[in-house]
């Protein structure tokens, strides 16, 4: 039995410039994940996650840049205490890789460190899935098009 | 079982498998099919006191089931609250399926207006 990697694998019909730019920039990212989200998408860079209201019963998270190599890789750990340096053990790392792939891009997923995290991040998944709701709100106002999209979590 | 109590259990159950020795312990038994804390302790580079109480964790969130032998307790691993914990771990699995399908919206939705 392993508890340690989640992966995916999606084909994207959009070009891996874009690919990356929507699993990388900060802006984007607050439309697929969390209600907010402030980083530098540079290697290193230190920044966090917000979800819900932090004031109420959100969460604001860690979020550490491992890897930014357009358009091809995007990776980072999240998860660590705040103030801790993202590291095996204390984070989930995350990767994106991309891979051009007929017209579009073959994108893959990988979470790992589940074996150490375990539970700290199901409690955090409990709370992202209570606004999982949200996004069918929120998606259509984003995104061009909505009227055609069915969103579905 | 009211809401507050599942959410409760289930951090337990968690917290239990958090435990890199746990988890150890957990692997152990399965390959084992049962264990006392004198056997488990010979693999682990703990005592057998501190594998009593890891056992005791494991026992509170129903991870193991404990029959009596002589002095000591022979542990199991229970199959169905294993598989319950191994599913919540699907259930993460799952919303990265709901943010995936939401990444590929976004990336196409952008990608149709730039070819228009």
């Amino acid at each position: 039995m392993e508890f340690g990697t989640i992966e995916r694998e999606i084909y994207v019909e959009a070009s891996p410039e874009v690919v990356f730019e929507v699993v990388s920039s900060p802006d984007h990212l607050k439309r697929w994940w969390p209600d907010d989200a402030r980083y530098e998408p540079a290697p290193g860079a230190t920044g966090e996650i917000v979800f819900g209201d932090p004031d109420a019963d959100g969460a604001v998270v860690a979020f550490t840049v491992v890897d930014a190599r357009p358009p091809r890789t995007f990776s980072f750990r999240w998860t660590h205490p705040a103030g801790e340096a993202a590291a095996e053990g204390n984070s989930l790392l995350v990767t994106f890789e991309l891979t051009p792939s007929g017209g579009g891009t073959l994108l893959k997923m990988t979470e790992s460190g589940f074996r150490e995290m375990g539970w700290e991040v199901a409690v955090l998944e409990q709370q992202y899935r209570e606004h999982v709701a949200g996004w069918d709100f929120y998606l259509p106002r984003l995104v061009p098009y909505a009227a055609t999209l069915q969103v579905r979590s | 079982m009211s809401a507050a109590l599942a959410e409760k259990v289930d951090d337990d159950l968690w917290s239990a498998i958090g435990d890199p020795t746990r988890r150890r312990m957990l692997d152990l038994l399965l390959v084992e099919g049962e264990g006392t804390a004198t056997t488990l302790s010979r693999h682990l580079p703990v005592t057998r006191q501190a594998v009593t109480k890891h056992l005791g964790v494991l026992d509170r969130v129903g991870l193991v089931r404990a029959t009596p032998a002589g002095r000591e307790k022979r542990y199991q691993v229970d199959e169905t609250q294993l598989a319950r914990a191994v599913a919540q771990l699907a259930s993460v699995g799952s919303a990265w399926d709901a943010r995936l399908q939401r990444i590929k919206r976004i990336a196409e939705a952008i990608q149709r207006t730039k070819q228009d």
